[in-house]
């Protein structure tokens, strides 16, 4: 792998007293989707916080483009280009779909460039454009999953932290989800996808990473992964591939 | 007929007063969860700087408004940031009742020293200046009161609802995860509305001292009706508190001239207590965060 555009060198994090991540290194190489699949409660959620800042490492170090991010809060990290849609859903659901799209743009201060953005991406997407002046709780499921990741773009992120997008959808909004995923990618943007369904997950990612209470336990490239006796015993059986 | 009307018209000029104290209250506990039971207190505060302005400088109660606002933004912000803002975990929300309630006293204590318990009245020169409008009386000082109440609850609501940063609020209010999530700072969210909910309380306590007297102890009848005011309108919502502020001095009003001015506050609170059993979250209340 080139310089990767981000690294987590032995990484410790957690909540309260006990530690969920304990010494976790992880590389993400530049353009690329990588997926990281991991039991519930294994703590997949958890290296996305501390990706994004919601959640300060207790040891280890984060680089990102070369940069040590590791203290960095939420809005210096936003800064730097790196987006988490977290896992909850995570629209205001009493503003706007057009509102939202606009806080996606908080941190910028060019008031200009947010609406430009906004309206660029109302473009792009069917669904901001038909919808904009609903309020988004009024959104379905998927539709909601769709706009919190337009809005992630408003940032034009190097790269996008995707916590389970897919959780709770049915099989054609995951497609709809799976295949913006690959569009965000194609652009050049860096991806860090966690999935439920690994199958799914793996299927279209160039990399993965499997985590295991709190290391990460193998990687390789997804469909390597796909194929590894070990991975299919514990996470692509009965539950996840259903 | 017209007496009624006559109550109801009072009614309603008092409860814009209490609607402005009641905005600060709600507003506060819909960001942060914090119930700020020294609301009360604050406006009697406010109340005491005016009646010195007017009493040792002169400035007229209506004007020292501007002057009382900002200084009280200034120390709900240092409130917030000394008291309020190192509450943390789990037991936050109850921890900041007791310190609320701490500063209430403090602040009635402090008054009671420089002031004693005497009760106090702002009076300009035409504090009893009546207007006849259709044949029904209004007080002067009550409709200014009334009218720089609405005046404030709209620049509040222009602000929350037309502004970055009162998007940013209503953000926090709606999701705070996911406001942090995209750069919101909340610490200074939450420091800047509570200056601006003891800023409400502010400019509602300035023109108070006009239409009431009080003393240092006034506090406690203020925030026990403040707190059902945002109970009856649903805990975070504006509006509702707005009109719960005037259901509140409507019905006071028309009680104490059509039955007896003793029942007058304990009727608003049987109104509480019906519309509670009907729809616990209040009036405007939604079981989830709103604003
Ligand atoms: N805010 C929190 N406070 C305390 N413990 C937490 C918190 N969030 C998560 N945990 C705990 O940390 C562990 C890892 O949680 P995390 O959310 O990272 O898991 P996950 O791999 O994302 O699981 P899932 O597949 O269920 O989303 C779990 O045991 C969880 O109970
Ligand atoms: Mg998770």
């Amino acid at each position: 792998m080139a310089e990767p555009l981000l690294q987590l060198d032995g990484v410790v994090a957690g909540y309260g007293r006990g530690d969920i991540l304990r010494g976790l290194d992880l590389a993400l190489e530049d353009g690329t989707v990588t997926c990281l699949v991991g039991p519930n409660g294994a703590g997949k959620s958890t290296v996305l916080k501390v990706l994004s800042g919601l959640l300060s490492a207790r040891q280890g170090r984060v680089v990102f483009a070369g940069d040590d991010v590791t203290r960095l809060s939420p809005a210096q990290l936003l800064g730097r280009g790196i987006v988490h849609v977290a896992q909850d859903r995570s629209l205001f659901p009493l503003m706007t779909v057009w509102d939202n799209l606009l806080m996606g743009g908080h941190v910028l201060s060019d008031r200009a460039l947010v609406r430009r953005r906004a309206d660029a991406i109302a473009e792009r997407f069917e669904l901001v454009r038909e919808r904009r002046d609903e309020r988004a709780g009024e959104l379905s499921g998927g539709q909601q999953k769709l706009v919190e990741i337009a809005r992630a773009l408003m940032l034009e992120p190097k790269l996008i932290l995707l916590d389970e997008p897919t959780m709770g959808l049915d099989p054609k909004a995951r497609h709809l989800i799976f295949e913006l995923v690959g569009e965000v990618n194609e652009e050049g943007r860096t991806v860090l996808l966690v999935e439920q369904n690994a199958r799914a997950g793996l299927a279209i990612a160039h990399h993965g990473a499997v985590l295991d209470t709190g290391r990460v336990a193998l990687t390789g490239r997804g469909s390597e992964l796909l194929e590894d006796p070990r991975v299919a015993e514990l996470y692509l059986g009965g539950a996840a591939a259903a | 007929m017209h007496q009624v009307i006559q109550a109801v018209i009072l009614g309603l000029l008092i409860g814009g007063v209490y609607a402005l104290m009641a905005s600060g209250l709600t507003l506060v506990f819909g960001i942060m969860r914090v119930i700020n039971v020294a609301q009360g207190a604050l406006v009697i505060l406010a109340a005491y700087l005016s009646y010195a302005l007017f009493s040792h400088a002169h400035v007229d109660p209506f004007l020292s408004v501007l002057i009382v606002t900002p200084a009280m933004f200034v120390l709900g912000v240092l409130v917030q940031i000394v008291f309020v803002r190192s509450l943390r975990g789990d037991d936050a929300e109850e921890l900041s009742l007791l310190v609320t309630w701490a500063l209430a006293l403090g602040i009635e204590g402090v008054l009671s020293v420089i002031f004693k318990t005497t009760y106090r009245a702002t009076s300009p020169s035409y504090a009893d200046k009546t207007l006849t409008v259709f044949g029904y009386q209004v007080q002067f000082v009550r409709l200014m009161a009334f009218v720089g109440s609405a005046a404030l609850l709209l620049v509040l609501s222009l602000l929350l609802t037309r502004t970055k940063f009162g998007r940013a609020v209503r953000a926090t209010v709606q999701n705070p995860t996911a406001a942090t999530l995209l750069g919101v700072d909340a610490n200074r969210v939450q420091t800047l509305s509570f200056g601006l909910g003891v800023s409400m309380a502010a400019a509602a306590g300035a023109v108070y001292g006009v239409i009431y007297p009080f003393n240092p102890g006034s506090h406690y009848d203020l925030i026990s009706r403040l707190l059902s005011i945002v109970v009856l309108g649903g805990l975070g919502s504006l509006g509702g508190a707005v009109v719960a502020a005037l259901v509140m001095g409507v019905t006071e009003a028309v009680v104490a001239v059509e039955w007896q001015p003793t029942w007058a506050s304990f009727s608003y609170f049987i109104v509480l207590i019906v519309v509670l059993l009907i729809r616990p979250q209040g009036i405007f209340g939604v079981r989830e965060r709103a604003l």
